[in-house]
């Protein structure tokens, strides 16, 4: 068991997704890193799709009531067992009544801004719709259907590896697995239907122009500001079904990233969607940076994709090799 | 000294390619030798304790891997001559693949040099960290 020491209420319980229920109107919430959040499990020996706390206002701290593995994955500032402190992506045993804390970043250091704390055998809340994410529209799934507060207590599962001494860590995706142009991070896009209904000159800036993150950007969507994207003439469509990553185009003319706790229809124009294999990156980018935006085609995207399994699949065999050496399971 | 179980040590051994083994333990060290006569015990009292405070601690590599003085995504290095450190304290980094372990600190001691750059290929054992043992 763990408490909630910090009064939170953006942090939430998340696991790979409620997938499957789109079209029942249920979205598909889940984590905004999916790959910090395997990443995590994979070091703690736990299947890949377990819950972790998603955090993302920091400091953040639990206690431990009895001893338990755990990871700290993802964006976020200095992480504290005790006295210790812990690298970045890195798993550690916890001993009953020790607290961790999730520190605040220092200004100019962040490498993200969502940290995942995941527990040997995966934090314990019922699934819902075969998931333990937290659908805070529906106000179900996670802990309560919300976001965790001071007192709240959790549950992990069964230990993965077992009780045993665990300190190492990886190497972060963000340098292993670049993706940048002209100075900035980028993400890549596939053009989406309505590409072809903005104006040429608004597709060309929509590719060579940096992009910032507002302040109205959260869980749900994130809001864009940067060139005014110009539709040739503006087209109300009915509302139809929509995924985390589509990029919509409301009459402002500033986009709108969906992401995954987005509602799961929508009606404005899609100028793209952000392909699945970087979704992660702007789950992890703070609220004011800038990135690009790169075009690319569906075989780039399969490829992409393709890269990312390969990068948990080796993570996968050197933590088996390492916990294998040093008597593990 | 009588040590139990020469006669069967002795014989697993005569079973073997193994010319030498010894063996040392809190009371005496056992060193056997097979030649053409056989197996040869002989018995000597243990090696002297180390000395009770040295003055230097070796940090070493506990495998083989590329040696990183700070974290990859850090500027600054884990380990900085003239700084104290507590027992367990992650000091250094190797890394082997995407995996990183620590190079972390034997006892509590202040860093007098780090003895390996920034990057470079070590083996295991290499002495990577040199510390002086401080009381906690």
């Amino acid at each position: 068991m763990i408490e909630i020491l910090s009064e939170s209420a953006l942090a939430t319980v998340q696991d790979l997704g409620r997938l499957g229920a789109l079209s029942w109107g249920v979205g598909v919430s889940g984590a905004m890193d999916p790959l910090a959040l395997e990443a995590g499990n994979l070091l703690l020996g736990n299947a890949p799709d377990a819950a972790a706390i998603e955090v993302q206002i920091f400091p953040f701290q639990v206690r431990f009531d009895a001893a338990c593995a755990f990871a700290v994955t993802g964006g976020g500032g200095p992480v504290r067992l005790g006295e210790r402190e812990l690298p970045p992506w890195w798993c550690g045993m916890a001993a009953a009544g020790e607290v961790l804390r999730l520190g605040v970043p220092k200004r100019g250091t962040t490498h993200g801004s969502r940290a995942y704390l995941c527990l040997a055998g995966g934090v314990d809340v019922p699934p819902v719709l075969n998931s333990r994410s937290t659908q805070l529209r529906g106000a179900f799934g996670g802990h309560e259907g919300r976001g965790l507060r001071r007192g709240d207590r959790l549950a992990a599962g069964t230990l993965g590896w077992g009780a045993r001494p665990l300190w190492f860590g990886i190497v972060p995706p963000s340098l292993t697995l670049p993706c940048e142009r002209d100075g900035l991070p980028a993400v890549r896009v596939l053009p989406a239907a309505e590409y072809d209904s903005f104006t040429p000159a608004s597709q060309q800036a929509f590719w060579a122009e940096p992009w910032t993150i507002t302040p109205q950007s959260d869980r749900y969507g994130y809001r864009l500001s940067g060139p005014v994207l110009e539709a040739i003439a503006f087209r109300e469509l009915r509302s139809h079904g929509i995924v985390p990553g589509v990029i919509q185009v409301p009459r402002g003319g500033q986009p709108i990233v969906q992401m995954r706790d987005a509602q799961p229809s929508g009606g404005y124009p899609k100028i793209g969607t952000v392909i699945d294999a970087d979704l992660w990156r702007l789950g992890q980018a703070p609220i004011g940076s800038r990135f690009r935006f790169i075009e690319a085609s569906w075989d780039e995207a399969l490829a992409a994709a393709d890269e990312t399994r390969r990068w948990l699949a080796s993570i996968e065999r050197l933590v088996g090799l390492h916990t294998l050496g040093t008597g593990g399971r | 000294m009588p040590i139990a179980g020469i006669d069967q040590i002795s014989a697993w051994l005569a079973a073997t390619d193994i010319t030498e083994l010894e063996l040392t333990g809190p009371d005496a060290c056992l060193r056997l030798t097979q030649g053409q006569g056989g197996v040869v015990a002989a018995t000597q009292p243990p090696a002297p304790p180390p000395p009770a405070a040295p003055e230097m601690m070796a940090v070493v590599a506990s495998n083989v891997g590329l040696f990183l003085d700070r974290h990859p995504l850090h500027d600054v290095p884990l380990a900085i001559p003239g700084a104290r450190v507590a027992a367990g304290q992650v000091l250094g980094l190797l890394r082997i693949g995407d995996l990183l372990l620590p190079v972390a600190a034997p006892a509590a001691g202040e860093v007098l040099a780090v003895l390996v750059p920034h990057g470079t290929v070590v083996g295991f054992g290499t002495e990577l960290i040199r510390l002086r043992p401080l009381p906690e």
